[in-house]
């Protein structure tokens, strides 16, 4: 009787079109009944070869370009790309240029973990933390629109300081948005951290050990989860980090739940930068003087900077030209999306969407 | 035993803590507003559409026809169209603007001298048709007529539009009540003679009235954006 009943395993698909991968991400797995199996991401569907438009642009019009890169922090990439280009020429940023960037991408961070912690919620079925995150993130997004005038692409970041001076009611707004922040995020603990059913989805679920992240390139949050102390800002720092007095969360577990709790740490390290900058703000110049039609030294740079998912980096190659020779973005993402098979072995299609949440993959950004 | 007791207590601790949090919710108002209803302020510095500026001086556009904003277009949505006279004097022939090209970066307000070209805060003009999205430089200047803006102070060289930001006290603010007799009113005097072009084509239409006024332009310059502007603005209306 037992010998007849026999089980095969199925494929399927998960997605492009599924709520829960986050854009346009493909998930071709391998069944058995609950169980993965086998997990094979097929990606490229949000291909706009960012990199090779690039190549036929000028360097500033290259950075509207890099907005569309990984949207949820634009502010990051319009950086790098200004940092690659500045390494290249040796450009002297103005203070308050370098301190107004750190207080927009410190701003953007935050503004990419809320939506990060938010999703995940929604993906497991929390929706009251969702509307929740999403009610700071736009204080976030205000303050941005009102400095630079977008929501989402901002096109602040300019090669040699920022577009604009920040408005007079900056300052107050912001300061008005930290105070209120640390209960905020206290609020999103309340109904998450310790929640019962929270733990139970996320606790020892897509473990990545120490290995995984060097062997992966694991990097950002994800790989702080993993025990890996490793922060740009600090061990590789550029702008003015090193002025701050912060520190970097480091959890030891390596699963969904560390990766979520060290997002939540460092929102409250990212506010409590805003605040020095805040304080710390020089006047003067927001610009270096740059010519119109900007011309880099000839060489190959990279330049990387600590994005909210990790390491974000530009390779660029100049021949000296008013273009840019080869542009090549790296994003943290692709790393996140490759290290998904093999965690997910064993696991239950639903544990999958913990995990691909909790990792903070953005399509975009592996695609471009 | 004990433990199992101890984790159930914390769990049924932890699910209160969190109905607790959601409950104080409960009396606060909402923080979401009915969009078509009600509206939020929008920041100044909003990027919406753009929009060509009005000197209301001289009921011209600011436009030099410099071509630098085209230049710096990321996504090759300006396209300007010169005319020089026999003085090698530029005139603003044609600008369209491809809303459906354009990235709204900001690129050309900030690569403009002369205070010509703005991104305006408008940020509701989607069409069912992708041809209506191309907007000429009647249409723009149209939408841009109301929008303050601040003169650049002007340094050097009396080139043709220097010459008449010169004359005036350097800052006008477009908000002040226009002159009457210059400013080019958008709504009034249908031209009959205006040409009858398909409806739905705006870029075929834009070309069109250009050799008429090309004729105009060159005796007196000054009229040629007065004369041309009403009866380009009717046009478009009409189509749309």
């Amino acid at each position: 009787m037992t010998q007849d009943l026999h089980t095969e395993k199925m494929v399927i698909n998960m997605g492009p079109h599924h709520p829960s991968t986050h854009g346009v991400c493909r998930l071709i797995l391998t069944l058995d009944g609950e169980n993965v199996v086998e997990c094979e991401p097929v990606i490229g569907y949000l291909h706009r070869s960012i990199e090779k438009i690039c190549e036929n642009r000028t360097y500033a019009q290259c950075i509207p370009l890099m907005d569309r890169f990984e949207y949820v922090t634009s502010m990051s990439c319009n950086w790098v790309f200004a940092l690659a280009t500045e390494k290249l020429t040796d450009l002297e940023i103005p203070e308050r240029a370098e301190y107004l960037r750190v207080i927009m991408t410190e701003l953007n961070r935050i503004a990419s973990h809320l939506l990060c912690i938010g999703v995940t919620g929604l993906d497991l079925g929390a929706l009251t933390p969702f509307l929740y995150t999403f009610r700071e993130r736009e204080l976030i997004l205000d303050l941005f629109e009102m400095t630079c005038g977008q929501r989402l692409t901002y096109n602040y970041i300019r090669i040699g300081g920022v577009s604009q001076d920040i408005p007079d009611e900056f300052i107050p707004k912001c300061r008005e948005f930290l105070d209120i922040f640390d209960e905020k995020v206290d609020d999103y603990e309340k109904v998450l951290t310790e929640n019962p059913i929270w733990m139970a989805r996320n606790k020892g679920i897509g473990v990545i050990s120490k290995q995984q992240v060097y062997d992966f390139a694991i990097s950002g949050p994800s790989a702080r989860a993993s025990g890996v102390d490793f922060d740009i800002r600090r061990d590789d720092p550029y702008s003015v980090y090193d002025r701050f007095d912060y520190t970097i969360p480091v959890f030891e577990g390596g699963d969904s739940y560390d990766r979520y709790r060290a997002r939540v740490q460092e929102m409250r390290e990212s506010a409590k930068i805003i605040g020095q900058a805040l304080d710390q703000l020089p006047g003067g110049d927001i610009r270096a003087k740059v010519r119109a039609m900007f011309k880099p030294k000839a060489g190959e740079v990279y330049s990387r900077i600590e994005n909210s998912r990790g390491e974000m980096g530009i390779y660029l190659l100049s021949d000296g030209g008013k273009k840019p020779v080869r542009v090549r973005a790296r994003g943290a993402s692709y790393n996140h999306l490759l290290i998904i098979p093999e965690i997910i072995k064993g696991l239950k299609i639903a544990d999958l969407v913990a995990i691909f949440a909790s990792l903070d993959v953005i399509l975009p950004e592996i695609d471009r | 035993m004990v433990e199992l007791v101890k984790e159930f207590a914390s769990g049924i601790y932890n699910l209160l803590l969190g109905m607790v949090t959601t409950s104080k919710h409960l009396t606060r108002h909402a923080i979401t507003i009915q969009y078509p209803k009600e509206r939020w302020d929008i920041p100044a510095r909003s990027r919406g559409m753009v929009v060509l500026l009005t000197d209301h001086e001289t009921g011209k556009l600011n436009c030099t026809s410099c071509l630098l904003c085209e230049k710096a277009c990321p996504s090759g949505a300006i396209d300007i169209e010169v005319f020089k006279d026999e003085n090698k004097k530029r005139h603003l022939q044609g600008f369209v603007v491809d809303f459906h090209k354009c990235c709204l970066c900001g690129l050309c307000e900030e690569s403009c001298n002369f205070a010509a070209i703005k991104m305006a805060t408008t940020y509701e003009y989607p069409e069912w048709d992708k041809a209506k999205l191309i907007y000429d430089k009647d249409m723009l200047a149209k939408a841009g007529y109301d929008v303050p803006y601040e003169k650049p102070v002007r340094k050097k060289k009396a080139s043709p539009p220097s010459k008449k930001a010169a004359s005036p006290p350097a800052e006008i603010k477009a908000n002040t009540a226009p002159t009457s007799e210059s400013a080019p009113e958008p709504a009034p005097t249908p031209e009959p003679n205006a040409e009858t072009t398909p409806a739905n084509s705006p870029e075929a239409a834009s070309p069109s009235p250009a050799p008429e006024s090309k004729e105009e332009a060159k005796p007196i310059d000054t009229s040629e954006t007065d004369k041309s502007a009403p009866t380009e603005t009717d046009n478009s209306e009409d189509k749309n």
